[in-house]
């Protein structure tokens, strides 16, 4: 297909859908038909465009778009499901953080880290049982460069690259719920805590050290985490 | 009028409550226009038996590995069993959702 052809294609999709494909990212608020609407478009996306400058990001298929169908089940009527996707990736302006000297001792001539942020995703959704969900996915990458004299008297240096994922969920919960202690607690790599107020939230974190594999791992790690807070109310244990 | 008892939501539970014009063949369950998959089926049996070609089939099947999976994770046997029962109670109108809320607004959820 023609280059064209293609671009006309891309013009037809939905407007969020070229926002993933030109600005590799969007933020919007919308309701569970326009999340559909979106996600039709999506699909029709590998049929009508071949060309690699216009792919999708990375994380959009499969990632993005099943978490969006699984909240947006759960949306009421009114519900809004706000969505901010940054999917650029962490290697663009404004994600690293100031380079830092870390103290040193021969054989290593100096050495420095900066810490790379990149806050991709970003999930707040009004829930039909009067919840609100927000998640919020965050990788950080430290970089270190190590500058080394080896015995020959020859300096060598080499960088070095760690990457984190966090994974936080807050459920907040409808003002008149009743919730309590699950009887077992999470598994050791989730953190549960809650937060009292006029609504009661429950929170969820999680950091990974091992970043997911898979797109499915990765939609599996989130909403493994996100189904704490829901452990806390009886509704959604299905005991009713 | 027969509201459709077909299971809504991934993580809130609710039932569809549009009105039913079928019953499914295997479970006897009623069924709406929408929910009525291959052969007639409703979403969890047609998950059952691995016909995920209807999207609410397909949602249903990956409502039930999710709530499997993750009641292995959190060794909360409850988690599933609970889910499984639900899905097969009577409808109760008006149980469950909720649809009047007001949002606060403050404090959103801070990477710090
Ligand atoms: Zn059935
Ligand atoms: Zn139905």
């Amino acid at each position: 297909m023609f280059w064209r052809d293609q671009k006309a294609a891309l013009a037809g999709f939905h407007p969020l859908h070229q926002a993933l494909v030109h600005e590799r990212g969007f933020a919007a608020t919308q309701p569970a038909q326009g999340w559909t609407a979106l996600i039709d478009s999506l699909y029709r996306h590998a049929g009508l465009v071949k060309r690699g400058k216009w792919a999708l990001p990375a994380r959009t298929l499969d990632v993005l778009v099943p978490l969006i169908i699984e909240i947006c089940s759960d949306l009421g009527p009114k519900g809004t499901l706000a969505v901010t996707a940054d999917l650029r990736g962490r290697d663009v302006p404004g994600k690293t953080g100031p380079e830092r000297k870390l103290a040193v001792r021969p054989p290593i001539r100096s050495a420095s880290e900066a810490w790379v942020v990149d806050p991709w995703l970003r999930l707040r959704g009004e829930l039909r049982d009067g919840s609100i969900l927000e998640i919020l996915v965050v990788d950080r990458e430290r970089k270190r460069k190590i500058t080394k004299r080896n015995p020959r008297g020859k300096t060598k240096w080499k960088r070095k690259s760690k990457v984190v994922q966090t994974i936080r969920v807050r459920r907040r919960l409808p003002v008149d719920a009743v919730s309590r202690v699950p009887a077992t607690p999470p598994p050791p790599w989730i953190g549960a805590f809650v937060r009292e107020g006029e609504r009661r939230s429950i929170l969820a974190a999680a950091k990974l050290t091992r970043m997911p594999a898979s797109g499915q791992e990765q939609v599996d790690r989130i909403l493994s985490v996100a189904t704490e807070p829901f452990r806390w109310t009886s509704e959604n244990r299905g005991i009713a | 009028m027969t509201p459709c008892t077909v299971t809504t939501g991934f993580f809130t539970l609710g039932k569809c409550g549009v009105m039913a014009v079928a019953g499914c063949p295997s479970c006897g369950r009623a069924l709406c226009a929408n929910h009525i998959t291959e052969g007639g089926l409703c979403p969890e049996c047609a998950a059952a038996r691995n016909q995920v070609g209807h999207p609410a089939a397909a949602a249903a099947y990956r409502r039930r590995t999710h709530r499997h999976r993750t009641s292995q994770e959190y060794s909360d046997a409850g988690w599933y069993t609970g889910f499984d029962s639900y899905d097969r109670a009577p409808f109760d109108p008006g149980a469950g959702a909720n649809q009047d809320y007001l949002d606060d607004g403050s404090d959103a959820l801070v990477d710090s």
